[in-house]
């Protein structure tokens, strides 16, 4: 067997065994590993391998979809921006915490849970006391997004 | 002019890079489904797990979007981004004290393709080996063989991605796949 031919169709092998070779190369290759033993292992094993690519997990898209959409409206807020959220958000604690201090008087504006948080039932908008000083900069920034800013 | 709704899976790389440059989030979101798979499975070949795969895939398209504007087109998004999640998954094992054993689940799957269950089993066993000796490679080896079988670059292709000539990216590949012949007959 022709060394060359032998070197020429191992360079095809991957091709070949992902049926990405038209049908006369593929012919062609065929034909040569019909009477070559060792291109036809080297063959043989091209396709294990193949066949060994690992599996690709079905949500990995929608996740990398999602930290660039996230990551693109941080990074499109200026700083002073942020800054203006938090003031805003702080503010809004505040003044929900205030409201909370005398609830007795509209009690079903709010939702009390039983460690003390509370939820602001009419916008949806999430606050309590104290709320920003313990919250992580990503859960922080999920808030500001959240508030439009 | 390409408008945002003519997008689709069949629109060429260079069109979806220069739409995805002026922001547009569709042009992203179809480079990002068009080539997550080759990105998770060379950073999968270069830390052999899971985990840290998905991550550095996470951050590889994040990388790029990040430097968008600097990307030149001389070569293919494709290898760009290749290059970016090789270098990548390469910073991350640099980072790990010791590299984890290959998870042997992965290759699950192929024990549901083949004509009998008896042939199956015996094919699926052959290629988890076939996986693991793979491991058993040099970096560039390993890298240039899933490269041109699993993803079928070619040597040009590799070598832009591996950061070597087109010539030893041929070289690395045929050591490899005679060193995996060598191991599969022991």
């Amino acid at each position: 067997m022709s060394e060359d031919r032998c070197t020429e169709v191992r360079e095809r092998l991957p091709a070949y065994v992902g049926g990405r070779l038209d049908p006369a190369a593929a012919a062609r290759v065929r034909g040569h590993l019909a009477g070559c033993a060792r291109c036809r292992a080297e063959s043989e094993l091209t396709a294990l391998l193949l066949r060994a690519r690992p599996h690709v997990p079905e949500d990995l898209a929608e996740r990398i979809q999602t930290s660039i959409r996230y990551e693109r409206a941080t990074v499109r807020r200026p700083w002073w921006g942020l800054a203006a959220a938090a003031v805003a958000a702080l503010t809004l604690g505040i003044g929900v915490a205030s409201s909370v201090s005398d609830r007795t008087a509209e009690p079903a504006e709010y939702a009390v849970e039983e460690d003390g948080a509370f939820w602001l039932s009419d916008d949806g908008v999430i606050a309590g006391v104290p709320v920003l000083s313990d919250l992580s900069d990503a859960a922080l920034q999920t808030l500001l997004a959240d508030m439009g800013t | 002019m390409v408008k945002d709704e003519d997008l689709t899976g069949k629109t060429p790389d260079a069109l979806l890079v220069r739409r995805a440059r002026d922001g547009d989030s569709r042009a992203m979101d179809l480079l990002v489904r068009r080539h997550h798979g080759v990105v998770y499975r060379v950073a999968f070949s270069v830390l052999g797990d899971r985990d840290g795969a998905q991550d550095v895939a996470q951050d590889t398209f994040l990388k790029a979007f990040r430097g968008l504007s600097g990307f030149r087109g001389d070569a293919a998004f494709r290898t760009w981004l290749i290059t970016i999640a090789t270098n990548e998954a390469r910073g991350v094992l640099r980072r790990r004290v010791r590299r984890r054993e290959i998870a042997l689940d992965e290759a699950s799957p192929l024990a549901e393709r083949g004509p009998d269950p008896a042939e199956r089993s015996v094919v699926a066993d052959e290629a988890r080996r076939a996986l693991r000796l793979l491991e058993r490679l040099p970096e560039k080896q390993r890298l240039a063989v899933t490269l041109r079988v699993q993803e079928g670059l070619s040597f040009r292709e590799i070598g832009d991605a591996i950061g070597s000539s087109e010539g030893a990216a041929r070289v690395n590949y045929f050591h490899g796949i005679r060193r995996l012949k060598e191991w599969m007959d022991a």
